[in-house]
């Protein structure tokens, strides 16, 4: 087993550094660069230009410019945020919390009440609860985020006035005011944007979880077991489910990086202070440094998620063998 | 029992009320303002590249003073009709020379006084081309700034023209040089001063919330008045439509630009807590024609470079319903590159109404006609098509495109369209990689700026447009040699002769603000810039009528 | 005849499958149709006065923003929508199923290799790869945008396959076929696929809306279809702006995506019941 585990972090450490080098390579070869995106409102003398070009580093050859930013890596700087004129490590610090508590509540429903409708779904196979849950996560699913999110944030927001349409907190209250109100600005703030996240997500748990729990509940264990006298809730959630979650895991394991990118669309119609718009406007101002900053966090995730999946398997299920 | 007097604690209280000191009853007035850019460098001389946009310039305005301001004409040649701010007078000594006298009353957020010595820093820092490059360009015709005494700044230009006083007051504010002047240029920008900026405006800095906000509070002994707004916040919000609904919750007290479509508009002014108000925007949209070969540009363009098809092109359209249909009654159609911001607009002349049949004739004499009936004129075998470039990113444009590709397609003119993303649209337009290109530009209240992208040798004139007479004519206007409005017209109306681009439309910003605030003033060179001359009224309840 | 072949009329007989593929055939139906009695999507008869118009007799689905009839655009977008939702989830499905099956089974240097690739892949944005294939071509055809997104969208799948197979593949039947001296390509199309097919199902399904949408946001990029060509996910990406005054720009759309996704969810819960008769 470690032997196992030193190997695949290795790999993992390799895939990381590709990844990046590739992205690094795509990101300076694809159209535009952010000078010139500089000059597409105001005109800029040739002189602003060139000063320009020489303090973010473009006039480099690309050769230079990787190895510049190989080796800030290393020192653990990731250099300077091209728009805001930031250190990039500070701009990720500070967008990280909000990005971590939207993302965080999200994943968090999705694996309790998704898992737990859908196994449900799947004992009350073709029951009219089965029908109308698949329905409507279907609804919520084929639905553009951003149109849920609109909708909501108008009725709830504008009509009604009963939450917040936008923002993490409310500006008026202050530095000054006590903890427990400040949580429960936050926490209205938090509601809509993630109802919205969850209802078009929630279709995705549900469907995978329900499609693995039918698989498992047809197999001659589970008939055994319940020949045997089990009860059905052990049936369900000790024999059956502990094969079903499979494909959870690897949903768990292919979502956590949307923890650090997110949607950029609820975000950006909740102006909600995260990652992924940061990342989204990084991308179409290319802004090269801000982009390979958030994608060293979300590939480190997802490379690392990766990894704890397949260790997960192999806990769940004694009889799987990795390579 | 009649009460004859109220009991004796009851009057205590009374009279301690009575001597309190008024602010103490009076609860804090705000405003959250919402923008859609997020500053993160008000600074001045440090807004440079990326950091050159709007949100910053707005609220470096409340915390730093100019020299002087526009007055309400927005005219920048000349001496007169310019506001006296943290320069109480100033005189001129010759044709290149100005002297200014600083207001003694003025001071720093921490106290210490406005000197001679700040004005001469920040110029130094702003004609530094290292540190400042598009500040130097600006200020390039600055020759000399000295002090004379702790409240009197020359100011020496290289040579006479009418811009002089603009350029001494409009791009520099003056810095606290006793708290700046040992850093070094290059490591103000992550120093603590940005932190907690110091100024000397009507607002001072509180705090800044990352990605959410900035809060200002009233600088009670700013010198020139105490501002009315005791607490000021700016929330950014990039996505319009979640400014537009914070604003509608009652979470925002004012917006700047309801942004497009129409139906926006409708319902903020159907709201009743809220105020419209109507700004001149320094915004220009143009069809420009690309008179060189696409991939080519020693050759000339096989259909644009004949000035009568552009002319044609621009009589084809119907300009007046495309303004009206995407923007409503906030928008016009411009006169030559000229917004409602440049004072040079006003009575330069009218843009030329739609002529279908004049548009016609005139291909027809150039030797387009359909001779294959398949709609689409053509001559020679070659069809009469071009591709119209645009960004997605611009909701006006694209909805415009989709009606000019329909105007264009009834006259026989078969117009493709190519929307990219922003960044890939850039890089085509500079390479010269277009037919029409639909050009949005910002324009700032000087006219100067023309010279950047409508003469021969214009750093962003990628249409390649060339016409030596307009070139004489703004070489003259620019210093001021004659009758400078008269020589401004002459200049747009030879453009709208020459048909490099049909100029569509400039639109009118609509601001939305909340109705209890009074004096409402929103300047179109910087819209917040007077906010500290406005009042609140009680916050009035969703159904009084306003004020 | 294969286990698929099978599979498929199975489904076809299945009363759900019927539904899902009418709904499907008739929407193609229409689409083909509609030139000959449906007003042209791309006239703008009125943009001043016409625009925006509520669902009436006379423009059913109401007008768009620019004038334009919506039911007309409606049906001609599900030519685009449907044609790219379907060949690129196929696409993606099998790529998926592949790469899954091949790295769960085959295992040591084949997983290793593969899921490691599979890591990278995930790791960098679509965004940037698309933007390069604008920076090489000037026109994107939509057969070439069928190919992006079908190739740059399976890469959850054949991790969620894999697990399947990881799964499965100690089970006594594969035991026994293994041992029974059976080939591996026969194991792995005969036994395993068949059992995998659960999570490929689900993904095909969810894969149907998400692809519709993704090519909206290319759209809107530069790559895919250009206005005035109506597609589901444009129309709804432009209505985004009227959504609460002119509602019935994004509804539409949304339904006839919700119809599309409905369908294809039946049809595949149909198929699943085919191929795994077991699961009654």
């Amino acid at each position: 087993m470690g032997l196992w585990l030193a190997r695949r972090a290795v790999q993992a450490i390799i895939t990381f550094v590709i990844a990046l080098t590739l992205l690094f390579v795509l990101m300076r070869l694809a159209p535009g660069d952010p000078v010139q995106r500089l000059e597409g409102e105001r005109p800029m003398s040739p002189q602003e230009i060139a000063r320009l070009r020489q303090r973010f580093g473009v006039d480099q050859p690309i050769g230079r410019q990787y190895r510049l930013f190989l080796g800030g890596v290393a020192r653990g700087d990731l250099g300077t945020s091209i728009e805001y004129n930031r250190p990039v490590t500070a701009l990720l610090r500070e967008r990280l919390p909000a990005t971590i508590l939207l993302g965080g509540t999200v994943i968090l429903v999705n694996f309790t009440l998704g898992m737990w409708l859908g196994v449900r779904q799947a004992q009350r196979r073709g029951s009219a609860e089965d029908r109308l849950l698949t329905a409507v996560s279907l609804a919520g699913h084929a639905m553009p985020s951003f149109w849920l999110a609109l909708i909501l944030a108008w009725l709830v927001g504008v009509r009604l006035r009963w939450l917040p349409s936008a923002g993490l907190s409310d500006p008026l209250l202050g530095a000054a005011a006590p903890i427990a109100v400040r949580a429960l600005d936050v926490a209205a703030h938090l509601v809509l944007p993630a109802l919205t996240l969850i209802l078009v997500t929630l279709a995705g748990t549900m469907r995978f979880q329900r499609g693995a729990m039918l698989e498992v509940l047809r197999l001659p264990y589970i008939v055994t077991a319940r020949a045997k006298g089990v009860t059905e809730v052990l049936v369900t959630w000790r024999h059956a489910w502990r094969n079903a979650v499979f494909p959870m895991v690897t949903l768990l394991g292919l979502w956590l990086p949307l923890l650090v990118t997110g949607s950029v669309f609820v975000e950006a119609v909740f102006a909600w202070p995260g990652l992924g718009s940061l990342a989204a406007a990084a991308a179409g101002n290319r802004d090269y440094p801000l982009l390979m900053g958030v994608a060293i966090l979300s590939g480190g995730l997802l490379v690392g998620s990766s990894l704890l999946a397949d260790l997960a398997y192999a806990a769940l299920d004694p009889r799987v063998r990795l390579s | 029992m009649i009460r004859s007097a109220p009991p004796p604690p009851a009057l205590l209280l009374l009279a301690l009320l009575a001597a309190a000191p008024a602010s103490a009853q009076r609860p804090a007035s705000s405003i959250v303002i919402v923008t859609g850019g997020e500053p993160s460098m008000p600074v001045p001389t440090l807004m440079e590249g990326p950091q050159n946009q709007v949100a910053n310039f707005e609220v470096a305005d409340h915390l730093f003073l100019r020299l002087a301001n526009l007055g309400p004409g927005l005219v920048t040649a000349g001496d007169r009709g310019f506001v006296p701010m943290l320069a109480r007078s100033w005189s001129r000594r010759d044709s290149v020379t100005l002297v200014f006298e600083l207001d003694p009353r003025a001071h720093w957020h921490d106290g210490a006084p406005v000197t001679a010595r700040d004005v001469l820093f920040a110029f130094a820092r702003a004609r530094d081309a290292a540190i400042a490059p598009k500040l130097a360009t600006l200020t390039q015709h600055i020759a000399k700034v000295e002090a004379d005494g702790d409240h009197r700044v020359i100011i020496r230009f290289t040579h006479p023209y009418a811009e002089q006083l603009y350029d001494a007051t409009w791009h520099v504010a003056p810095l606290p040089a006793h708290l700046l002047a040992q850093l070094p240029p290059d490591q103000v920008a992550g120093s603590p001063f940005l932190e907690r900026p110091i100024g000397d405006g009507p607002y001072r800095w509180v705090r800044r919330v990352p990605g959410e906000f900035i809060e200002l509070a009233a600088d009670t002994t700013f010198f020139l008045g105490r501002p009315g707004i005791d607490r000021v916040i700016i929330r950014s919000a990039a996505d319009p439509d979640a400014r537009l609904n914070l604003l509608l919750s009652g979470q925002a007290d004012a917006m700047d630009n309801v942004p497009p479509p129409l139906s926006n508009l409708q319902r903020v002014a159907a709201d009743p807590d809220v105020r419209l108000v109507r700004v001149p925007s320094p915004t220009l949209g143009f069809l420009l024609f690309n008179q060189r070969a696409r991939r080519d540009s020693t050759r000339p363009h096989p259909i644009l470079a004949d000035a009568d098809v552009r002319r044609a092109l621009v009589l084809a359209l119907d300009r007046q319903v495309l303004v009206q249909a995407v923007l409503g009654e906030y928008g016009e159609v411009p006169f030559g590159p000229a917004s409602p911001v440049l004072w040079i607009r006003h009575g330069a002349g009218a843009p030329l109404r739609q002529d279908r049949s004049a548009a016609t004739r005139l291909l027809a004499a150039r030797g387009w006609a359909d001779h294959d009936g398949d709609g689409v004129l053509d001559r020679n075998g070659v069809p009469l098509a071009l591709s119209l470039s645009y960004p997605g990113s611009s909701a006006i444009r694209r909805a415009m495109a989709q009606l000019i590709q329909e105007q264009y397609r009834q006259l026989g003119v078969r117009v493709d369209l190519a929307q990219f993303e922003f960044p890939v649209y850039l890089e085509r337009r500079d390479a010269g990689d277009f037919d029409i290109d639909f050009s949005s530009t910002t324009q700032d209240p000087s006219p100067s700026g023309l010279t950047q992208s409508w003469t021969c040798a214009g750093g962003t004139n990628r249409a390649h447009y060339c016409d030596t007479a307009v070139d004489s004519l703004i070489t003259r206007a620019i210093a001021g040699q004659g009758d400078t409005r008269t020589l401004w017209r002459q200049v747009l109306q030879r453009i709208e002769q020459g048909a490099p681009a049909a100029f569509i439309y400039a639109p009118t910003y609509v601001y939305a603000v909340n109705r209890r605030y009074r004096d409402v003033t929103i300047r179109p060179e910087s819209s917040w810039i007077s906010l500290w001359r406005w009042s609140v009224g009680p916050v009035a309840s969703p159904q009084t009528a306003g004020y | 005849m294969s286990p698929f072949g099978a599979a498929i009329r199975a489904a076809a007989r299945d009363t759900r499958g019927r539904a899902g593929l009418t709904f499907l055939s008739l929407l193609l139906l229409l689409a083909l149709l509609a030139p000959a009695v449906l007003p042209d999507p791309a006239a703008q008869p009125d943009p001043l006065g016409a625009s925006n118009l509520p669902p009436s007799l006379l423009h059913p689905f109401g007008t768009d923003p620019l004038s334009r009839d919506l039911l007309s655009r409606v049906v001609t977008g599900a030519r685009v929508s449907l044609a790219v939702a379907f060949l690129a989830v196929a696409l993606s499905i099998t790529l998926g199923a592949l790469v899954g099956v091949a790295a769960g089974y085959l295992g040591d240097t084949v997983d290793t290799a593969l899921m490691r690739l599979v890591d990278g892949a995930l790791a960098i944005p679509r965004l940037f790869l698309l933007l390069l294939v604008l920076a090489v071509w000037e026109r994107v055809p939509v057969l070439m945008l069928v190919v992006f997104i079908g190739t740059t969208g399976w890469f959850g799948t054949s991790r969620l396959v894999r697990a399947e197979v990881l799964r499965i593949r100690e089970e006594s039947f594969i035991r026994a076929a293994e041992a029974l001296g059976a080939r591996r390509r026969r194991i792995i199309f005969r036994h395993l696929l068949p059992n995998a097919v659960g999570p490929l199902l689900v993904a095909a399904t969810l894969g149907v809306g998400d692809v519709i949408l993704v090519e909206a946001g290319l759209s809107f990029l530069g790559l895919g279809v250009q206005p005035p060509t109506p597609s589901w996910g444009g129309m709804i990406l432009d209505a985004k702006s009227v959504l609460v005054t002119a509602p019935w720009n994004a509804i539409f759309p949304g339904l006839a995506i919700l119809g599309t996704v409905l369908s294809a969810n039946l049809v595949s819960d149909a198929l699943r019941d085919a191929v795994d008769p077991g699961s009654a």
